[in-house]
């Protein structure tokens, strides 16, 4: 049931990193069309594309966690005896998490801090910047606990969509 | 003492297998609180970090490069240097150099080079009757020469990292790497060739005529007219080098869904969800860096390592030796974007202090790191070489001289001669 549900919401995150990045293709391309066709710079554009890489970042990071797609060093660990493999797993998942934790927090006192000031370029708030922090910090989390639970049952995570 | 837990911690971490981008966020975080400053500040430098234009090229070229992993552009490339160079003497091996470095001009990553054109060589080249440890070993190192290609994001990530250092333009690196790249392909070429002598690989039939090579590179010419994009876009002025990426991207999907038809829906999917993937680790490396990297100036990292190298020697020759081995060391160990935005800040004031131009310090950086993609225990393109060629690593390294030999001798001659490294771009300055 949690895996699924873990499952179902690293699909989402998936699709909407994609979204995201094909947003950010088209704000930079529509800032070339406006440069060259219609001889007007859109200032938005860079702005907006600017914002939109830090969610597909968010998302994307996210389910790299899930997916273990972040790349550390493994070697060492493979020396020791199995069992104490197994505790260190279970000892990187939970720092993974506590740094997930950590982002979320500071996220959050930097966009609630930054919430009343406005943009330059865009009609948002700027602390709409620190948004995605408390997104992938709240991802990783789950998605750590998912993996510590998945180590303690002698499961595995599977990729939710590959 | 906040230098003591930043480099204990950071070194912990790292060795217990924590990946790297959490052991330099987590590790930043237990620095400032020994600072007594509140973590919070860790976040704001992250994000900071992230706030740059030309960090956007970043997804847009990894994106391009699964585009044409995925496109069918392998196999075209694959023809053209066959028909070119394929009838000499370990012909496919020389055929795979150039089809190698042909594509890492198209994708910009070692990883999508040898992904793409190791699954067309290296089951060939078995078939055809060459070793596997030989096919592996010309495949991974001829791959690495999309490390310093055009289309390369490792480069973009470079400019990153030198921010706050010295100026460093896109499009400066990218000139600068053109000749090595080339120095490279050469010094592979001689690799593959002396090897096959030696092993008496047979030659395959004859050269098939101009006609056929020119027919062969038509096929080939639409996938490859993305790295004119972006040096004709650059060099005209007419865009950014983030803007190019961008085009870039439109450009790989029209040729391998309009010209070559070879894109299914699945593996566009497929290709968007690992471009995706991808920015995420990477770009969170970028930005976690960028929280890192003011810690060590604040604690002046980078003068102490000077100073303790300067206390070894004071001749360039050999300070630059020694960035050699440290930065290949590392890159043993670390993925290639860590090293170079962990390292750079650390090494490039020290090589600069001693006359070295920050673009050559570039192409020197990124060749060794490609160095350690080929080198247990975490060498990356090896890991992929390996598994298609379905043998150890072990094995490869056992015949992995000559090749080394090659990347070797390309390290040297740019180090030492900058000429190398800076003709191309003072000339187009």
């Amino acid at each position: 049931m949690f895996t699924k549900f873990c499952a179902a919401i690293s699909k989402i995150s998936l699709v909407l990193a994609v979204i995201g990045l094909i947003t950010v293709i088209l704000c930079v391309q529509w800032q070339v069309i406006g440069r060259y066709v219609f001889n007007d710079t859109p200032t938005w554009a860079e702005a907006l594309a600017l914002l939109i890489v830090l969610f597909v970042t968010a998302f994307g990071l996210a389910v790299g966690v899930r997916d273990a797609g972040h790349i550390g060093l493994e070697s060492l660990v493979v020396l020791l005896p199995e069992q104490w493999q197994h505790r260190i797993e279970i000892l990187i998942h939970a720092m993974v998490a506590l740094f997930g934790y950590l982002m979320a927090q500071g996220g959050w006192l930097w966009a609630s801090a930054k919430w009343g000031e406005k943009k330059p370029m865009l009609p948002v708030p700027d602390g709409i910047d620190y948004v995605p922090l408390i997104i992938a910090g709240a991802l990783i989390v789950l998605f750590s606990i998912e993996h510590i639970v998945a180590l303690l049952r002698g499961e595995e995570v599977e990729p939710a969509w590959n | 003492m906040e230098l003591t837990v930043l480099t204990l911690s950071f070194t912990l971490l790292l060795v217990m297998g924590v990946p790297v981008a959490f052991a330099i966020g987590l590790s930043s975080i237990a620095t400032i609180l020994a600072a007594g400053l509140p973590t919070a500040v860790v976040f704001q430098k992250m994000i900071g970090g992230m706030q740059v234009f030309s960090f956007l090229a970043i997804p847009f070229f990894v994106f391009a490069g699964e585009l044409m992993l995925y496109g069918g552009i392998a196999d075209r490339i694959v023809k053209f240097a066959n028909s070119l160079i394929g009838h000499v003497r370990g012909g496919l091996g020389m055929s795979n150099v150039l089809g190698c470095t042909i594509f890492g001009g198209v994708a910009g990553s070692p990883l999508a080079d040898v992904s793409a054109m190791g699954s067309v060589m290296i089951p060939l080249m078995k078939k055809e009757g060459y070793d596997a440890d030989y096919a592996v070993n010309v495949t991974t190192h001829a791959a690495l020469v999309g490390a310093i290609m055009p289309t390369s994001h490792n480069m973009i990530i470079f400019t990153l990292a030198t921010s706050g250092i010295a100026s460093v333009s896109v499009l400066g690196l990218i000139l600068a790497g053109l000749v090595p790249a080339i120095i490279l392909t050469l010094c592979n070429l001689a690799a593959a060739y002396w090897v096959a002598v030696k092993r008496g690989y047979p030659t395959h039939g004859a050269f098939p005529g101009w006609g056929q090579v020119l027919k062969a590179f038509g096929g080939a010419l639409p996938g490859l007219l993305v790295v004119v994009i972006i040096l004709g876009g650059i060099l005209s002025g007419a865009f950014t080098a983030t803007e190019s990426a961008s085009i870039a991207v439109a450009w790989a999907l029209f040729v391998t869904v309009f010209i070559y038809r070879s894109l299914t829906w699945h593996n566009f999917i497929k290709a968007c969800a690992k471009a995706c993937k991808t920015t995420g680790v990477v770009l969170l490396l970028i930005g976690i860096s960028n929280a890192f990297g003011y810690f060590m100036a604040l604690y002046e990292v980078p003068q102490k390592t000077g100073e303790m190298m300067q206390f070894i020697s004071s001749s360039p020759w050999v300070i630059f030796l020694m960035i050699n081995i440290l930065l290949f060391i590392l890159g043993t160990f670390l993925d290639m974007a860590a090293t170079i935005l962990i390292c750079t800040p650390i090494f490039m004031p020290i090589a600069m202090q001693f006359g070295m131009d920050p673009l050559q310090f570039g192409i020197l950086m990124l060749i060794n790191c490609a160095l350690g993609l080929n080198t247990p225990p975490v060498g990356t393109v090896q890991f992929v070489g390996c598994a298609i060629g379905e043998i150890s690593v072990g094995q490869v390294m056992r015949t992995i001289a000559p090749f080394y030999g090659a990347l070797g001798m390309t390290l040297l001659l740019v180090t030492y001669v900058p000429t190398f490294s800076l003709w191309l771009p003072n000339l187009l300055k």
